[in-house]
């Protein structure tokens, strides 16, 4: 039995045992029992709050609306003579599916707005809560009954509610702990720590954000479920936007993105108010001074601030490794790279691409071929439209409509950015662009589990996330750095974690943006070798890049753009003699005919 | 449909307060990319502050320089002490605004403290009423919206002829560059500050007028301003100004002939639709990606 999953049992176990303890035993008095049970219900709510900051990067000001949901289901259905259970499915399902309509939205806006969209929500409820007196009871409140399971003979006393809510806290801790471990989890952290990146790698970012804020709001509906049974009363003052502050405040002062945070947070507002229980402005000073103090001073809450402390300390994320990188050979590169993709089939065909900015004609009517299995350099001054050119690839520009762009005989620019992906189209960032909070082999194992569907149509045996990601780690020699975040890193070990992630989203059309550029002659050779291993397996490479020698000298073919315009293209050797080319791209300079060293490529640059 | 006039015009009136006080957050944000949810509150409590030492013999027009005066400390004092550390970053926009929900959740819990929970009187500033269109409107109002339109006169004024205000706009595009021509980002950021919760006490000033001083007197008001605000975009003070209004008449219209029961729904609803055509606002500049 793994580590998690003996965690998870033991949980589970801890949540039955204190279930009973304080329910049936009756092991505690009436106002320690209110206490549990408050905590519970609090601890829920902030949990699927934390769960979307921390994950998402979503902050919710209108959870109090989803809550509210369920605490009057709970009201309106227990009359009707509805079990729990069913109570439950169905508040989650409503929840849920309100959520990630108002989910896909986030991807429109900031941060910013959203929050404050979703406070207007919290505003709104309050207004439907106060007008819809059928279902509501309106501001008088509304009686709850008695809860009937399926699993028992007669309905649970009010007294024994606390067993609900103490059961569902421990099952929404479990699906925390389980959401951040999984593959979802790890998704969602790279949608929020880099959007563009993400896409590439085939994560659709609002479709992502919809589900994240579906099951955070499913949750939430299940705070509201135990607070109807506990209180078996629901005084509408409980979902006022004061409420969805107070979800805020136990996120801020726990710790986002940690369950264990969420229960301190939960113990936080719970405690507050009950130990401050005759003066209200008692506990909104200590609400707004212990906000206050901890984002000034802690930043990310406690429970991360004691974490990455004892990580810093403990140090055992720290690359074990003398800095001194293995010497990569382009034949290892080649069989490694036969083992986790297809050879490219299709020609990639650029055909008029034309791109305007307001006035400003960035690209226009370039045309050229990327052969399956050849590499090809694209260079041009500062200002030729080269990114333009890999944003066009990428799906992020927009190019005129004349421009077609085509793999074999599929419409590239019909595809998504994050359709993109699924057709065997990659690309590297220049300045790497990896997930800051996902560790270089979750980084893989999450890429990998993205490409399963592309790997499988084209019967590549190997498949398995886990073992994708660790065949990448060892074959680039990163796995020393396997657990360590991005930050940690060296920039040259970063950009080999991205050509890694690209390997792993099983691209076999790869566009490459300065792969050279901030490298020590060392990192240059290494990817020199992993650019001609990549290319003897058959991978199409796009190389974008100011370092021109190194262009020249691993391209069949290179493209010279200047001023938006296709100068020249051609073999390198025609290239290098071209005087067209030299007059518009190097001025003056007098190329050598032999390979420079690469220092003096960097002169390239100015 | 025949009072639709009077429904527009006090709309109008209403919408003096929003956009005040989405002029505030306005300022407030292009100079610190912080949302000041405490700015209603800050309001509030200068107001308090004002009507003590109204009714120790202060005259109303003193009253107000007053409230204007402490309020745009306590924003100074704000900035200085709670924003300026966290520095800079993308990541820091909600976390300050999370930190001005705490220290509005402070100023009112103040406010309980310093004056009790129940509303106290506050002197009318003019008696009587006029009849537009039909309508009765109170000349206390008709001030407040007309020292509103002074006041926003004066910010627009403030930023397009004084060299310090054309100083301030350049800051808030593009604050790197406008540190390397000399200017103080410091200054900037506390006179933003000062002039934005100045707004906010001119506004709640003359709710406590129209009604009596409370603790919760901007609560609704302040939705309503961030409507605006939503409307306009969170960059552009005109913008800011116009949704301000547009959202007093929205409301208005909507309570009239629509539902008086669902306002906040209905001008939610109108506001989410308009962003969902244009999520950066009607006038706001769109924040670009970076790809």
């Amino acid at each position: 039995m793994n580590a998690a999953l003996l965690r998870r049992v033991l949980i589970a176990l801890a949540g039955i045992a204190l279930a009973l303890a304080v329910g049936p035993f009756k092991l505690v008095g009436d106002y320690t029992q209110f206490i549990i049970a408050s905590l519970a219900f609090a601890f829920i709510a902030v949990l699927s709050v934390n769960m979307l900051a921390g994950l998402c990067g979503i902050w919710s000001m209108g959870h109090s609306a989803y809550v509210a949901i369920g605490a009057y289901m709970a009201a309106n259905l227990t009359l009707l003579g509805v079990p729990v259970e069913a109570i439950i499915v169905a508040s989650m399902v409503t929840a849920g599916l309100l959520g990630f309509i108002l989910g896909l939205s986030a991807g429109r806006f900031s941060v910013l707005y959203f929050g404050l969209l979703t406070m207007a929500l919290a505003l709104v409820a309050t207004e439907v809560i106060g007008r819809w007196t059928a279902v509501t009871g309106g501001d008088d409140g509304k009686k709850v009954g008695r809860a009937i399971s399926i699993f028992l003979p007669q309905p649970i006393e009010s007294k024994n509610a606390v067993v609900i809510c103490v059961l569902l806290a421990t099952a929404v801790y479990l699906i925390g702990d389980a959401v951040h471990g999984s593959r979802f989890g790890r998704r969602w952290l790279a949608v929020k720590g880099q959007r563009i990146a993400s896409m590439a790698m085939g994560l659709r970012p609002h479709v992502e954000n919809a589900t994240a804020f579906g099951l955070s709001a499913a949750l939430a509906s299940l705070s509201g479920i135990g607070m109807a049974f506990a209180i078996a009363f629901i005084d509408p003052v409980a979902f006022s936007l004061d409420t969805s502050v107070t979800m805020i405040v136990g996120t801020v002062v726990g710790g986002i993105g940690s369950s264990v945070g969420a229960l301190l947070g939960a113990g936080f507002i719970t405690a507050v108010p009950e130990l401050a229980r005759d003066a209200r402005a008692v506990s909104d000073f200590v609400y707004g001074g212990a906000m206050i103090a901890v984002l000034l001073w802690l930043g990310q809450g406690i429970v991360p601030a004691i974490r990455s402390k004892v990580r810093e300390v403990r140090g055992r994320h720290r690359p074990k490794t003398d800095g001194q990188r293995k010497a990569v050979d382009a034949a290892a590169i080649s069989a490694l790279v036969s083992q986790l993709l297809p050879a490219a089939q299709q020609t990639l065909s650029l055909k008029h691409v034309s791109v305007q900015f307001s006035g400003l004609r960035a690209l226009d009517d370039v045309s050229f071929d990327l052969p399956a299995g050849k590499a090809v350099g694209l260079i041009g001054p500062n200002g030729a439209g080269k990114t333009t050119l890999l944003n066009v690839l990428s799906g992020f520009y927009q190019p005129l409509k004349e421009t077609s762009v085509t793999l074999g005989d599929v419409n590239v620019l019909a595809t998504s950015p994050s359709g993109r992906a699924a057709l065997g189209i990659g690309r590297t960032f220049q300045h790497a662009e990896l997930f800051p909070e996902l560790t270089i082999r979750e980084m893989l194992v999450t890429a990998a589990g993205l490409a399963q569907p592309l790997r499988k149509r084209h019967n590549i045996g190997l498949n398995a996330p886990d073992a994708v990601a660790d065949l990448i780690l060892d074959g680039l020699d990163l796995r020393p750095y396997g657990d360590s975040l991005p930050a940690e890193l060296p920039f040259g070990v970063q950009k080999v974690a991205d050509i890694g992630r690209v390997l792993a989203i099983g691209a076999s059309v790869v566009s490459m943006d300065e792969p050279f550029s901030g490298l020590d002659e060392q990192e240059c050779a290494e990817l020199r070798a992993i650019l001609r291993g990549m290319r003897s397996a058959g991978v199409s490479i796009l190389i974008i890049d100011h370092a021109v020698q190194e262009v020249l000298d691993i391209c069949d073919n290179v493209v010279v753009l200047d001023f938006g315009r296709l100068l020249a293209s051609g073999e390198p050797e025609m290239i290098r003699r071209s005087p067209e080319v030299r007059k518009a791209y190097f001025g003056s300079m007098q190329l050598a005919g032999e390979p420079a060293p690469a220092k003096t490529t960097e002169h390239a640059n100015g | 449909m025949g009072d639709l006039p009077a429904v527009i015009i006090s709309g109008l009136v209403s919408g003096s307060t929003y956009a005040l006080l989405a002029l505030g957050i306005v300022i407030i944000f292009r100079s610190t990319d912080t949302v000041n949810f405490a700015i209603g509150d800050i309001g509030t409590l200068a107001v308090f502050v004002a009507g003590t030492l109204m009714s120790a013999g202060l005259p109303v027009a003193a009253g107000l320089l007053a409230a204007i005066a402490a309020a745009g400390l306590i924003g100074v004092v704000t900035e200085r002490a709670l924003i300026r550390p966290l520095g800079h970053g993308k990541n820091l926009l909600f976390v300050a605004l999370v930190i001005t929900i705490g220290l509005g959740l402070l100023i009112h819990a103040g406010i309980f403290v310093g004056w009790g929970t129940r509303p106290r009187p506050f002197p009318v500033l003019v008696g009587g009423t006029v009849s537009v269109f039909g309508i009765a409107l109170a000349w206390n109002k008709i001030l407040a919206a007309a020292i509103a339109l002074a006041a926003m006169a004066g910010v627009a004024w403030f930023f397009k002829k004084t060299p310090f205000g054309i100083a301030m706009r350049a800051t808030a595009d593009d604050p790197g560059a406008a540190r390397m021509i000399g200017i103080n980002a410091g200054r900037v950021s506390a006179i933003a500050w000062f002039v934005g919760c100045g707004m906010a006490a001119i506004a709640a000033f003359f709710l406590a007028a129209d009604s009596a001083l409370s603790p919760n007197l901007t609560l609704s008001a302040l939705f309503r301003a961030f409507a605006g605000v939503f409307l306009g975009g969170l960059t552009s003070m005109s913008g800011a100004v116009i949704g301000g209004f547009v959202i007093g008449i929205l409301d208005n219209v909507a309570g009239r002939y629509v539902s008086a029961s669902f306002r906040d729904t209905i001008v939610f609803a109108v506001i989410v639709l308009v962003l969902f055509i244009r999520p950066s606002g009607v006038l706001g500049a769109g924040r670009k990606e970076r790809v």
